[in-house]
């Protein structure tokens, strides 16, 4: 049984800078990985190499075992890998049903000249892909604001809205950047779950890149640590919350001594 | 008695006074009271000059508007009547005060016997006299300077009057909408097959228009049309899928030059049937969007702009070129280019040529706005709002953009092979650099992906020029002067584009297999 998604020594360099260095990651089947590091280690990177964005300069991005590195990206997103962003990237003058719409793009088997004579086949395809996206919008919570334009609707709902698009697809292995960056305590708990219970209803597997601790050491299954492009741990919650040198990576050298010390003093 | 608002008046007038100055220098004022004379159902003044009674309705409606605009520039709420008739009287002096001074150094040169001609074309003695209300300087500059004022004072209190009743008469206005609204709109929209009724109307009006207007308002007319043909085309490129493409016109020339070697007895004395021909110009014209697209669609924006500006202008170096002049007669052009006909009619009068224009112009605009519609329209507008997530989201941008560019440029070879009919003659030069920026121009000024505003747009950009025809020879100022204003006060178009609210077609229900997103919460 091969895991869903897998890089085997993947490496992207700009330059002079190497953002990815010789990183491997396994995720397993319907499990939620969390990838996490200070500012800067590359996790986007990382997840820009397997989206197809950047072709990695070495090793491979396998999906399901096969290799994907270098694909188009709209290849690997009909294969049904879906992502979403760190800085939102909604079509901001296309109203939110819209958005959603152009995630059943890979799906869609209707020619132009179909819908200029708007056939029957082209109406019935049409109106299974607003149906089902009007209730794809109802499931992320957006009921009712389908005909708003996208860049009117507000942060969280936004948010919402690019995760209903990513879902359109009915993807396998959902990318999430950040999730619940910008978000105040309430909203990002709901979001928590809700990611939860996306990887629930649609048996989905989720990689995500969280810089809140909460939200990764209550979701995640397995957790992968970059610092300056180069994986510096993996493991489960509780591995990575004693691990040394994650400590390190975020609070600087030293601090990992300090907090053992700490917890010494506490326990006494 | 408030000095910032009265400093700022007075600066807001001088601009006024520079307007009217540059106006005047233009011949501006007497063309416009001719227009207005006009308006009025009176004989346009042959060789004479109009009454001068219109050119002070004019001045008197760009003095209430320098008074208004003075009584509330600075947005304060509790001007009083007497303050905003002040900074408004303030404003007109020093309007009336530059135009004087005009009015008193050109009046004096002319009287001087100096032509002005030599240095302005239409500035003659004529229309310096008509400035001056045909009398002697001093008097015509007082004049200026008094009307000025007194109308600048007259809008002032107007403006106080409206701003301080502003409530009350919205609420009026508001209770004449509603009015409208319940009685009238409602009554008409509930009258059954309204739609069909206000098309037939408007297919009469198309069907008795071209046998009124005349030939030279068909030639006009249809040239409206072309360019509308070409605006939907180019619409599809840049305004719904946002590919900046320069060499649009190279589309159209392959279009004209399809159509007129083909029909056209020399130089090969093919003569096809017209309806054949012009499939062959689409066809081709869009053949020749995929083969350049191939290449060039993974250039985008500026880059893009400049390879396809080169694309548009090797077509037309090519045509004029030596190199193929036995295949298309170089720059002499193709001449005798054949006329529409159907079962074996002929096309005579330029009335018949314009149903065939309006014909075309209303089946192409059927055609952009179902695809427009379509889910081909939403996967274009995806990918000119953020082509790297449209791609990333699924959408084959590659596929599309080629789609864009080989139907647009079908648009244009139809709008090609139309032009080339009805002119008889096609030659290199009519297919400049010119015509690409033109039809760019009324996609922008229309509102980008936008049918309707392609429509305006081409009325504006090539309807406009002809009706400023009575401008002579600063008609393309006066049109660019207006392009501008456009810009400013109509950022996004004279008619901008937005998003319809989908709905599934009731009737055609059909029943579907779960999608595993839906419903399951």
């Amino acid at each position: 049984m091969n895991p869903v998604l897998e890089t085997r020594h993947v490496s992207k360099i700009f330059g002079g800078l190497t953002a990815v260095n010789n990183v491997d990651i396994v995720v397993p089947e319907g499990s939620i990985a969390s990838i996490i590091g200070p500012n800067g280690a590359g996790k986007t990177t990382l997840f820009n190499c397997i989206s197809g964005f950047y072709k990695p300069e070495t090793g491979n991005v396998l999906y399901y075992g096969s290799p994907i590195q270098g694909m188009l990206t709209d290849k690997i997103a009909s294969m049904g890998i879906a992502r979403t962003y760190q800085n939102i990237r909604l079509f901001k003058a296309m109203t939110a049903l819209e958005n959603v719409m152009v995630g059943f793009e890979p799906r869609l088997t209707q020619g132009w000249l179909t819908a200029v004579l708007k056939t029957p086949g082209y109406l019935k395809e049409q109106n299974y892909v607003i149906r089902e996206a009007s209730k794809l919008l109802d499931y992320v919570g957006l009921k009712g604001l389908g005909d708003n334009l996208a860049i009117n609707l507000p942060y969280g709902a936004q948010r919402r809205l690019e995760l209903a698009r990513a879902l359109a697809n009915k993807p396998k292995l959902l990318l999430l950047d950040e999730p619940t960056a910008g978000m105040n305590p309430q909203e990002t708990d709901e979001m928590n779950s809700f990611i939860r219970q996306i990887r629930d209803d649609l048996n989905l597997t989720i990689v995500l890149i969280e810089h809140d601790m909460r939200v990764v050491m209550n979701i995640s299954d397995q957790i992968s640590v970059l610092d300056y492009g180069k994986k510096i741990a993996e493991g489960d919650p509780k591995q990575i919350q004693s691990n040394p040198k994650v400590i390190e990576a975020y609070l600087g050298p030293g601090a990992a001594a300090l907090s053992e010390k700490y917890r010494r003093e506490k326990k006494q | 008695m408030n000095k910032e608002s009265l400093r700022k008046s007075v600066s807001s007038a001088l601009v006024v006074g520079i307007i009217i100055i540059f106006l005047a220098l233009i011949d501006f004022h007497v063309v416009l009271a001719g227009m207005i004379q006009k308006l009025f159902g009176k004989q346009l003044y042959s060789g004479r000059l109009p009454d001068a009674g219109f050119f002070l309705v004019f001045l008197g409606l760009i003095g209430i508007w320098n008074g208004w605009r003075a009584a509330r520039l600075d947005q304060q709420e509790n001007k009083s009547l007497f303050q905003c008739i002040a900074c408004s009287a303030a404003a007109g002096l020093t309007t009336g005060l530059v135009v004087a001074v005009y009015a008193v150094i050109v009046g004096s040169i002319d009287a001087q016997g100096t032509d002005l001609r030599v240095y302005l074309s239409l500035l003659s003695s004529d229309s310096i006299q008509f400035f001056l209300f045909q009398q002697p300087v001093f008097i015509g500059g007082l004049i200026h300077l008094g009307f000025g004022t007194l109308l600048a004072a007259a809008g002032g209190f107007m403006a106080a009057l409206y701003y301080r009743n502003q409530d009350q008469l919205k609420e009026r206005l508001s209770s004449v909408k509603s009015w409208y609204q319940e009685r009238i709109l409602n009554k008409v929209q509930s009258v059954p097959y309204i739609n069909y009724i206000l098309l037939g109307i408007m297919v009469l009006l198309l069907g008795i228009m071209p046998q009124v207007w005349g030939s030279y308002w068909n030639y006009v007319m249809g040239t409206v049309g072309i360019y509308v043909l070409l605006g939907l085309g180019l619409n599809i490129i840049v305004g719904l899928s946002g590919q900046l493409v320069l060499g649009y016109v190279a589309f159209f020339a392959i279009g004209a030059y399809t159509f007129a070697l083909t029909t056209a007895p020399e130089p090969h004395n093919l003569v096809v049937n017209f309806w054949v021909a012009i499939l062959a110009s689409i066809i081709l014209a869009a053949i020749s969007g995929i083969l350049v697209g191939l290449p060039i669609l993974r250039l985008r924006g500026d880059y893009l702009a400049i390879v396809t500006l080169g694309f548009g202008e090797i077509i037309r170096i090519l045509l004029r070129s030596d190199l193929l002049k036995d295949f298309t007669m170089g720059p002499r052009g193709v001449r005798d280019i054949a006329g529409p006909t159907l079962f074996g009619r002929e096309f005579s009068s330029s009335a018949d040529f314009m149903y065939l224009i309006i014909i075309a112009v209303i089946l192409s605009i059927f055609f952009a706005k179902r695809l427009q519609e379509s889910s081909v329209g939403r996967a274009w507008l995806s990918i000119s709002q953020d082509e790297t997530v449209a791609q990333a989201t699924g959408v084959d941008t590659y596929k599309y953009k080629l789609l864009a560019l080989a139907l647009g440029a079908s648009l244009a070879g139809l709008g090609g092979a139309l032009f080339a009919s009805r002119n008889q003659f096609t030659g290199p030069e009519d297919h400049a650099l010119m015509v690409s920026i033109n039809v760019l121009c009324l996609v922008i000024v229309g509102g980008m992906g936008s049918i309707p505003g392609v429509i305006l747009g081409s009325f504006a950009l090539k309807g406009l020029p002809e009706i400023l025809r009575e401008m002579e020879n600063y008609r393309m100022l006066v049109f660019g002067a207006l392009l501008v204003v456009m810009m400013i006060i109509l950022p996004e178009g004279l008619w901008p584009a937005s998003r319809p609210k989908l709905e599934i077609d009731v009737g055609k229900e059909s029943e579907s297999p779960q999608v595993g997103a839906g419903g399951e919460s």
